[in-house]
């Protein structure tokens, strides 16, 4: 969003408050009617996505200046965008490309942005990984039994977390790839971080830097495929990079590309997983990984105040993020039952995890996640599953602290027991059901 | 922001957590949507900020929410209380406010299946309310405002028709048991919740006179009266089925249409022969939704952006367009609603569009059903507001829109509202056709000072012009300016109204700027 | 007060010819059927129109005098609401403001003044193809519109959308001698400016931010004097369909009702035990005793109807919908062993009746009335049972379109036994009192229980009410000692 639009938006919010909810026709319950995590545990409204509208609008007309008040309320913000998807199923708002701009005027006054993503920040620019881990044990994950191929026009990007933090996410996506024949490589130590979790804080020069270095090096490489199995890295890539660089190179998730191998029969789910699982569909696989679409189009006067864009500019309403392929994977499970949550696909509700929240924000991360928890075991499920390392590890963190029941596994590991690969996870997956 | 040792005692009551006299909060509070022509109109600069607040407040029971007031009351400091808070009445007329945000009460108390009504704090929106009434065949009344705004400030505080009134009457008529803390504190218990032993919600009526009078008239005293924290509310037989399943991605939603429901748009051609049609169709107490609209808020309704919004137009030329769905819980009933539809039809010489000339998105039935069919009014400009209102009989209700529509021209020729071709209009009836309301939204843009005076002068106009010919009291009439210019075109009224808040209100306190002062120019 | 100053003005007011100090009209107005004993009042006035109401009331705030206002002459006053319960009272009686001001078929609502009747006004609705939303058999001498501004409920409960219907807009002149007129009838304009541009008078709410109706209604005259009001009215259906449902057991019947209602399928609806239903359907103490024997306790009578040329298939559409809930409800009613005519129904319902039906049976009748919930009925009507060891009538009463129960049980007797009339009176206060500590809710409080009703109440309550009558009729003038404004 140029600055000409943004100053234009912010005074268009009617203070409707639908971007507290999930799209109104989608309310099915009192209890899973609302969308954002923000004004969920903050309740004041400036912590909703039209709430920040009135913040930066307020900030434009020098109501209120930088300060740690205004920081903490714009970065307890997962940036899960479920504002947006609930705002714009009439309007045109961006709310959370407004809170983003807001993020970015915040780090341009060195307000922004918190102390803790100051210090993550610092750690990709030192070793290339907000978890300040060494850069040369990135590549620590890999098992020897796993095959990679130099000459692939694969490469299977890890991303930070699967290969620091969820490392199981990251052997099962090999595997699942070797088991396919699908010919893939990594980048080995020329892998760093996309530079999500910095773009997400508003810092976008550094992010500006990283993805550049990113596609200097994957395009050096002629790679025709990279595959992510990090939601983060996948939405960074497909949606935030080309806002900045256009490139060649296709782009995928690996519940795509598993979706396609088990449809095509290179993948054969054979095994009985006699679970009752249910999806948890991660903001950046999903609402968020919808692309901008070009439009040079122009803005025709209809008639004085209605002007109406010819052709008609093309809006994001989440509705074409990746749904279709884990729940395809899920169902083709032999023996697992799956049941939806109420608060699905582009009005999913927000794990807690995203845009720096994780680290500057832990208890509000914790406390998103146990709402979501909440949901899937309302949902009849004995075991929550997603596909992003993000959400795996808060998810995880959450049903710790609620001493759930339930169980989490990344949907690769399924595949893997539906393949027979992993009989001690089958085990302790059905052991736990039972 | 507050002195220290207020503070402190405000957060004695609600924690820490739940104050905040921060710079940023309170001017956060002070935005709202038409806040720009309402400071306007009381020559104030055209910005969308009221008065800050000295600070935002979160009670989270009717206990804590008597303190405050209390507290209030200690100090004379006003408050004004929002429960989803949306439009100008929930902001503060004077820099000496607190707001209390009644976002923390949010609990449905009860829905009482057998006795049809359900009771709720503040903060329930009417699409929470629904979506669990439903699962006993049950509905709510909704306004026009739509299902994110909340039941209880509907019913207690503001004005309240809504798409579905033909069935589900208007907000203020369907009020029964209510908690309502007063503005000295003190906290009364409307009808039979006051009751000493098993107080329940089951009327709000007695004993002897209705208090119900003073709480609120045709619209609310917008929290010029104290605080209203539960009420108890009429639910409706839900119109149709309630499997409710609604596929695909947004905005576009895959609605599995129920069995038996239709809808039909129709051009009565003129207003005499809308309004006998009108009357005919809610005669014969058929319709869950029976709304007159312009041409253009019909195209509109069927349009999920500006742009689609030009496709409709088998709606555009319509000149009195009427809009009726039908619904039932049975075949029987829905044939015998259809019969009768189509004898009306007949006999009224109508044409249904729907079916021959356009189809609607299946959206569109869920949409009904779920009141979401006023938030399209935003799709033109994204700002829009009814610069009038009136209720009684369908003949007034169209001889208001009749005559307004000349003076609408007038601005929208000086380019200061947007093109309706000045029929900009939205009439439904109450209680199968026994009273009408009408009202005129008009398009403007908030961003433009010279759209925002534009309106606040042409609502002005419109205003006076139902005054001197007797159209009605418009629904935006309050705070002590138009009361005063109107009470005395109407029995004086305002003397009354001013009593009433001088005696439940002495200190004050409860900010009178969407009602009325104890004393004349006390705000 | 000088009684010569204060009779002068008074004539000068109405006219000498409508006033009386007759001894015999004096002492008929300090009595009624209720057990209450009332004063003697200075005079009776018979106004005729506003002014002189407003007149009379602000002479009574300069005089120290009290306004009882009364609105028909019926002799049939059950309950002490209008007796003079001070000194100093005088009676201003309404009933010869008795016009029928406006009929207006369109917008379904009627304009009337205080004295006219419902043997007046049904028939000549009918003609016009109207019907006012009746209160079960009224009598016919009353006042429709102080039947409305009671709060008496109505039989149709599916058009009973809000608790003050079908009264909509009034005129009144409050205690402190203004006049007001409410809702829309407010204005801008005068009533004729008004339906000169259409307005028809038909939304009671208002004028903006109160809606001073409501306290109107229901204060028994005590907040001001209403001149006319405007009513809602339905259409007359051409088709009416009578069912008669009976049942040893309440609940069944409780039920069925719940489901009809709920889906809006019946029009009259009424539940009623069989002493009341037979006081309803015959003339004579011996006529009632052998119905009364063949009925079944519980009796549920319900009426379906149609309109125009599609009357019949609205019945057919209705009749399967309801054989479909009985069906699942898996209820078994039983018909009546004695032919009841659905005519004899159809009578009562729509027509209003010469002297009190619930006198036919002994005389005279006590009836305690009070609103409860769908599930406390069956309580309250076993704490009647078990307090009340002789046959008692039963009225039950869905209002306001299902959210809540008008509930009445009749004491019948004989009132030239003085022991008998001794041992209700008891009876009377002690059921009274025994329900309000079971918590019904008394919401029309009058007679002999009416303090105890505000003492059941919270303090707040009583405390606005207060502050209204304070705003309304600061000097209380009018009818003073009812309700809880007399300390």
């Amino acid at each position: 969003m140029d600055e000409e639009e943004y100053q234009k938006m912010i005074k268009r919010c009617v203070r409707c408050s639908v971007c507290k909810w999930i799209p109104q026709v989608q309310i099915k319950s009192q209890k899973y009617a609302s969308g954002c995590p923000a004004i969920d545990i903050y309740n004041y409204h400036p912590y909703s996505g039209g709430g920040k509208i009135i913040l930066a609008l307020a900030y434009e007309m020098g109501r209120i200046k930088p300060s740690e008040e205004l920081r903490d309320i714009v970065y307890k913000c997962t940036v899960c965008g479920n504002c947006a998807v609930a705002c714009k199923y009439m309007s045109t708002l961006e709310p959370i490309e407004i809170m983003m701009k807001l993020r970015e005027k915040l780090v341009d006054t060195g307000c922004g942005p918190m102390p803790q993503q100051k210090t993550y920040i610092e750690a990709v620019k030192k070793v290339n990984n907000p978890y300040n881990e060494p850069h040369e044990k990135r590549m620590d994950w890999i098992p020897d039994d796993i095959h990679l191929d130099p000459k692939a026009k694969v490469l299977y990007y890890v991303g930070c977390t699967s290969s620091y933090r969820r490392k199981e996410m990251a052997i099962a996506a090999a595997r699942i790839m070797n088991e396919a024949g699908i010919s893939f490589n990594v980048l080995q130590e020329d892998e760093f971080c996309c530079g999500s979790p910095i773009l997400r804080t508003g810092d976008s020069n550094t992010f500006e830097e990283i993805l550049n270095k990113n596609l200097d090096i994957i395009e050096s490489k002629g790679i025709e495929t990279v595959v992510f199995s990090c939601a983060g890295c996948y939405d960074t890539f497909k949606v935030d990079y080309p806002l900045s660089r256009k490139y060649d190179f296709k782009v995928k998730h690996t519940v795509e590309l598993f979706d396609e191998l088990i449809e095509s029969g290179q993948l054969k789910l054979t095994n009985n997983v006699p679970i009752t699982v249910t999806y948890h569909d991660p903001c950046h696989l999903g609402r968020n990984a919808e692309r901008y679409e070009d439009w040079d189009g122009d803005v025709v006067p209809l008639m004085p105040l209605i002007s109406i864009n010819i052709p008609p500019k093309p809006k994001r309403t989440g509705s074409k993020g990746i749904y279709d392929a884990p729940r395809n994977i899920l169902k083709k499970i032999p023996g697992l039952k799956f049941v939806e949550m109420e608060r699905i696909q582009e009005y999913a509700y927000c794990c807690g995890a995203g845009a720096g929240v994780k680290s500057a924000f832990p208890e509000m991360a914790i406390k998103t996640a146990k709402i979501r928890i909440e949901e899937a075991e309302d949902s009849g499920a004995d075991i929550l599953v997603s596909a992003c390392p993000f959400c795996s590890t808060n998810l995880q963190d959450g049903i710790m602290d609620k001493n759930s029941k339930l169980k989490y596994f990344d949907i690769s590991e399924l595949i893997l027991m539906a393949l027979g690969l992993e009989p001690e996870k089958l085990k302790q997956a059905t052991a736990e059901v039972a | 922001m507050l002195e220290k040792e207020i503070l402190k005692e405000f957060q004695d009551i609600v924690g820490v957590e739940n104050i905040d006299d921060g710079e940023v909060m309170t001017n956060a509070y002070a935005y709202n949507w038409c806040i720009e022509f309402v400071n306007y109109m009381e020559d104030k600069e055209p910005i969308p900020f009221s008065p800050i607040p000295k600070a935002v407040i979160l009670p989270s029971s009717t206990e804590e929410v008597q303190k405050v007031v209390q507290l209030c009351n200690k100090y004379r400091i006003k408050f004004k209380a929002q429960s989803t808070g949306l439009g100008p009445w929930n902001q503060p007329s004077t820099d000496n406010s607190v707001i209390l945000d009644l976002r923390r009460m949010n609990k449905i108390v009860k829905i009482d299946v057998k006795n049809l009504y359900a009771v709720v704090e503040p903060y329930v929106s009417g699409a929470q309310l629904q979506a669990e009434t439903m699962k006993y065949g049950l509905n709510i009344h909704m306004p026009g405002a739509g299902p994110m705004a909340s039941t209880l400030a509907s019913h207690t505080s503001m004005a309240g028709p809504g798409f579905t009134s033909p069935q589900t009457g208007y907000s203020a008529r369907n009020v029964l048991g209510t908690e309502w803390v007063l503005p000295t504190g003190e906290i009364l218990r409307l009808g039979s919740f006051g009751l000493k032993n098993e107080p329940d919600w089951y009327s709000g009526d007695g004993p002897g006179p209705s208090l119900r009078g003073i709480m609120r008239g045709w619209v609310g005293t917008k929290s010029g009266l104290g605080v209203f924290t539960r009420v108890a509310t009429k639910l409706f037989p839900y119109p149709c089925g309630t499997e409710y399943v609604l596929k695909g991605h947004s905005p576009i939603y895959d609605f599995k249409i129920p069995d038996f429901i239709r809808a039909y748009v129709v051009d009565c051609k003129n207003f005499k022969h809308l309004e006998k049609s009108f009357i005919r169709i809610e005669e014969e107490e058929i319709a869950l939704i029976c709304s007159h609209m312009s041409s253009y808020a019909v195209m509109a309704i069927f349009s999920y952006t500006l742009e689609s919004l030009m496709d409709k137009i088998a709606f555009g030329s319509m000149k009195s367009p009427l809009v009726i769905v039908i619904a039932a819980r049975t075949k029987r009933e829905f044939d015998y609603k259809q019969k009768v539809m189509d004898y009306l039809m007949k006999e009224l010489n109508l044409i249904n569009i729907i079916g021959t000339k356009y189809e609607p998105e299946s959206l569109f039935y869920a949409e009904c059903l779920r009141t979401n069919l006023g938030y399209h009014g935003f799709i033109a400009t994204g700002g829009f507001q009814s610069a009038k209102g009136q209720c009684d009989s369908a003949a007034l209700c169209l001889r208001a829109e009749m005559k307004n529509k000349p003076l609408k021209q007038k601005y929208i020729e000086k380019g200061v509202i947007a093109n309706d071709f000045g029929e900009g209009a939205w009439m439904t009836s109450y209680e199968s056709g026994h009273f009408f309301h009408m009202e005129a939204p008009t398009f403007f843009d908030q961003t433009n000072v010279e759209s925002v005076k534009g309106m606040g002068e042409y609502m002005e106009e419109s205003n006076q012009m139902d005054l001197l010919k007797h159209l009605g009291v418009p629904f935006f009439i309050e705070g002590d300016h138009l009361h005063n210019h109107w009470g005395p075109h109407l029995m004086n009224y305002h003397n009354w109204l001013r009593k009433i808040k001088k005696i439940f209100d002495p200190n004050g306190v409860s900010d009178s700027g969407f009602y009325i002062s104890g004393n004349e120019g006390d705000v | 007060m000088n009684n010569d100053n204060f009779l002068q003005n008074l004539t000068k007011i109405c006219g000498s010819q409508n006033i009386s100090q007759d001894p015999k009209d004096l002492k008929d107005y300090s009595k009624d059927l209720s057990f209450l004993k009332g004063k003697s009042p200075l005079c009776i006035v018979w106004p005729s129109k506003s002014q002189d109401v407003t007149k009379i009331v602000k002479l009574a705030n300069n005089l120290k005098f009290f306004v009882i206002p009364v609105s028909s002459d019926s002799k049939f006053k059950h309950h002490g609401d209008s007796l003079p319960k001070k000194d100093n009272c005088i009676i201003l009686n309404l009933s010869r403001m008795n016009k029928v001001l406006s009929i207006d078929r369109k917008n379904r609502v009627v304009m009337v003044e205080p004295g006219v009747t419902f043997d007046q006004l049904v028939p000549i609705l009918k003609k016009k193809g109207l019907r006012l939303l009746l209160p079960l058999n009224p009598t016919a001498s009353r006042s429709v519109l102080s039947t409305a501004l009671e709060r008496e409920p109505i039989t149709i409960p599916k058009y009973h959308w809000d608790s003050s219907d079908p009264l909509l807009c009034t005129e009144i002149v409050f205690g402190t001698g203004d006049l007001f007129r409410t809702g829309t009838a407010a204005g801008p304009g005068t009533i004729k400016q008004q339906q000169k541009m259409g307005q028809a008078q038909v939304n009671p709410m208002g004028p903006t931010q109160f809606s001073p109706f409501r306290v109107i209604q229901g204060a028994q005259g005590s907040l001001g004097v209403v001149t006319w009001v405007t009513l809602k009215l339905e259409l007359l259906p051409s088709t009416q369909k009578v069912y008669h449902f009976q049942s040893d057991n309440i609940q069944d019947i409780l039920d069925l009702q719940y489901e009809l209602l709920k889906y809006r399928l019946c029009d009259e609806l009424v539940i009623l035990n069989n002493i009341n239903l037979a006081c309803l359907l015959k003339q004579n103490q011996q006529e009632i005793s052998e119905l009364v024997r063949t009925l079944e306790k519980w009796n549920l009578i319900y009426i379906i109807s149609g309109r125009g040329p599609l009357a019949k298939d609205r019945i057919s559409y209705l009749e399967g919908d309801i054989d479909e809930i009985i069906a699942e409800l898996g209820l078994n009613f039983s018909e009546p062993n004695v032919e009841i005519s659905d005519k004899e129904i159809l009578h009562f319902l729509n027509e209003p009746c010469g002297k009190p039906w619930r006198m036919r049976l002994k005389g005279a009748y006590q009836d305690i009335l009070f609103l409860t919930s769908f599930e406390k009925i069956p309580k309250f009507i076993s704490l009647m049972e078990a307090n009340y060891e002789k046959e008692f009538g039963v009225y039950i009463q869905p209002i306001n379109q299902g959210t809540s129960y008008h509930v009445e049980f009749d004491l019948h007797y004989e009132p030239e036994n003085d022991n008998v009339v001794k041992t209700i009176k008891e009876k009377i206060l002690d059921i009274g009192n025994r329900l309000m500590d079971s918590g019904a809710f008394f919401s029309r409080p009058y007679g002999i229980w009416a303090k105890d009703v505000f003492s059941h109440h919270s303090a707040e309550t009583i405390d606005a009410l207060k502050k209204v009558k304070k705003i309304f009729d600061p000097n209380n003038v009018l009818n003073p000692g009812v309700l809880c404004f007399d300390d």
